[in-house]
């Protein structure tokens, strides 16, 4: 009967471990996100102080490309609002996970008493 | 009385261990916060230092430098159109732009890292003041230290508060979600339309509100009184806070109407929702013990009598509900059981010996009764003072004059209205002084009667707070003109003001 229980325990506590590995990537890469939207929002301040006689270039691979000054304000406002919407998405995803890891949180400890009072009475047997 | 000893043991020995992890997790979060200050600190030295290249840069067309040629070499080299740069702006994106505008840049991103900088210090400090405090608290729960705990005994809960008691004061009641909703959102609607509403409310329940709201205050003031020694600072806050909703509630209950001002939610923070216990104005002996209790010294302190609905005395029409059969009791039972004299009349004030004491010192005697002098900022009635609060009777009061006004020029030349209107309000008692005068001689008799400021106001485009300078003027120029009528609404303050001249 313990040896059940404890079995159901060890897979539960992997579920659980997974589930919880699983957050953690969401939160670094949300994390990572947040970064990014930060760096575009000080791109955007600057690129307004700039004025059309500076060129612009986007640096893709090992190549400079030149770019327009206007192109460039709302290439970078089309990114910031692409970040906007993958960190909303990486929210409600981690909103998610959180309540599952939640109700596996449960049914561990459920199951480690469980275990715990099978134990008792393997114990008051043997 | 053993087994008690023996848990309390237990407990202190868990004590320094979570207090101990709590340290280290502050001492961690505050090490945290002092190596970031460190980092952004070098960034905004590098910037500095970047920023003096840039500007010494364009001084001369070309340099001679020695240009690194792979890791092991360096050659002879120049360095050209130096006034020509390419900045990263981040994320990929490069702009070829003057060493000025370089400049701009530099200055901007610096801004972006004192932001950084100012949060970082403010989290440290938040941390630093967790971690002191929670030394405070285990000094004050090992009964070491200079903490001294008070307690207050109370033995009826059902004392004699003031009328109407609010749903709050019941011990089990919640505060009303609903209400404090409303509240809120009357709140906001208040403030768009205090300049518009007259008349909307009766005076007598404004006044009826007035009183409530000083009611509370008192209560607050004495509470506060009691409250300093706490040593539970993060408690009492949190707790008057929770207070500070409920009252929201349940002052927003007890009138019906949401009349709603700046200081009104800080004055309901007085209502006692979960201070049952503290009726500052009702209890009886003044009982000082001390005990050890806890390993930590007790004082055992119980309210002395205070006057009952303390009244703010302006020197006119003072109101006061003075429960002379309470206090009588009261006294009566203080000898019985103290045999101590505190506080027995309030002639003998100079001995203090009980914060009571001092209340006593100052008081009046009207008829025999000792009536506590009230302060001018809390006044029952204020029909003879100038306000420049905004609460509601004075903006409610300016509305009427407005009203008045408004009546009182109707039939004055369009000429005087006309200018008048253009004028802010502090030009207009100077600029239409002389005309008012005049006027007002003309105005005696009618216009004391609801509006005792036959008004150089213009318009009441007037912020409330500026009201008391123009009222003031005016009544120096009505030469006290009999403002004076328990009728009319005047404002404490230019009562005494009438009364001192």
């Amino acid at each position: 009967m313990a040896e059940v229980i404890q079995k159901k325990l060890q897979s539960e506590l992997e579920k659980y471990q997974q589930l919880q590995k699983d957050v953690s990537k969401s939160m670094s890469a949300r994390q990572k996100l947040e970064a990014q939207l930060t760096e575009n929002n000080i791109v955007k301040e600057e690129l307004a102080l700039l004025d059309c006689q500076n060129t612009v270039y986007k640096l893709i691979g090992p190549v400079l490309v030149k770019q327009d000054l206007d192109e460039a304000k709302a290439t970078v406002g089309k990114r910031l609002e692409y970040i906007n919407g993958e960190i909303q998405r990486y929210e409600t995803l981690l909103k998610e996970m959180e309540k599952k890891s939640d109700q596996h949180r449960e049914v561990l400890s459920s199951l480690q008493q469980e275990y715990q009072r099978a134990q008792g009475q393997a114990v008051g047997k043997a | 009385m053993a087994a008690t000893g023996k848990v309390k043991r237990s407990n202190v020995n868990d004590l320094p261990q979570g207090v101990e992890r709590l340290k280290e997790e502050h001492r961690k979060v505050v090490k945290d916060c002092r190596s970031q200050i460190e980092h952004w600190e070098k960034v905004e030295k590098d910037y500095e230092s970047l920023q003096d290249r840039l500007r010494t840069l364009p001084d001369k067309l070309s340099y001679d430098v020695m240009v690194p040629f792979g890791p092991l070499a360096f050659m002879p080299g120049k360095l050209v159109h130096t006034n020509e740069l390419t900045v990263l702006l981040g994320d990929n994106w490069f702009a070829k732009c003057s060493a000025k505008q370089a400049d701009t840049l530099v200055e901007h991103r610096k801004k972006h890292v004192k932001n950084a900088l100012d949060d970082l210090q403010k989290v440290m400090k938040n941390f630093q003041n967790r971690a002191d405090f929670t030394n405070d608290l285990e000094k004050l729960t090992g009964g070491t230290g200079d903490f001294v705990d008070i307690r207050e005994e109370v033995m009826n809960e059902d004392e004699i508060t003031k009328g109407k008691h609010r749903l709050a004061h019941k011990p089990n009641s919640k505060p009303k979600q609903e209400y404090l909703l409303d509240l809120k959102e009357d709140k906001e609607k208040e403030e768009v339309d205090e300049e518009r509403k007259t008349g909307v409310l009766s005076e007598g329940e404004l006044w009826a509100r007035l009183d409530d709201l000083e009611r509370q205050e008192e209560l607050q003031d004495a509470r506060y009184r009691l409250d300093s020694t706490d040593t539970n600072g993060e408690d009492t806050t949190s707790s008057s806070e929770e207070e500070k909703e409920a009252d929201g509630g349940s002052g927003v209950q007890v009138n019906g109407h949401q009349k709603e001002n700046g200081w009104l939610p800080s004055s309901l923070t007085s209502q006692m929702n979960g201070t049952n216990g503290l009726h500052p104005e009702d209890e009886e002996e003044e009982d000082c013990e001390e005990e050890t209790d806890n390993g930590l010294p007790t004082i055992y302190f119980s309210h002395t009598v205070e006057f009952k609905k303390v009244r703010i005395n302006t020197g006119k029409n003072t109101t006061l509900k003075f429960s002379e059969r309470k206090e009588q009791k009261e006294q009566a039972k203080r000898k019985k059981k103290n045999g101590k004299s505190n506080g027995h009349s309030p002639l003998e004030s100079y001995k203090i010996t009980s914060p009571a004491d001092i209340y006593k010192v100052f008081v009046d005697l009207v008829n025999g009764e000792p009536i506590p002098r009230k302060s001018i900022l809390k006044s029952r009635s204020r029909e003879n003072s100038v306000c420049s609060d905004t609460s509601e009777s004075s903006t409610a009061d300016f509305e009427e004059r407005r009203a008045a006004f408004g009546r009182s020029w109707s039939h004055d030349d369009a000429m005087q209205s006309d200018t008048s209107d253009g004028i802010t309000e502090e030009e207009s008692p100077t600029g239409t002084s002389p005309r008012t005068n005049g006027r007002f001689e003309a105005f005696t008799g009618t216009v004391i009667e609801k509006d005792p400021l036959p008004c150089s106001i213009p318009h009441l485009t007037i912020a409330p707070p500026a009201l008391p300078t123009i009222p003031e003027r005016k009544l120096e120029e009505v030469g006290q003109e009999a403002p004076q009528e328990p009728a009319k609404r005047m404002s404490k303050f230019k009562a005494t003001r009438l009364h001192q001249k």
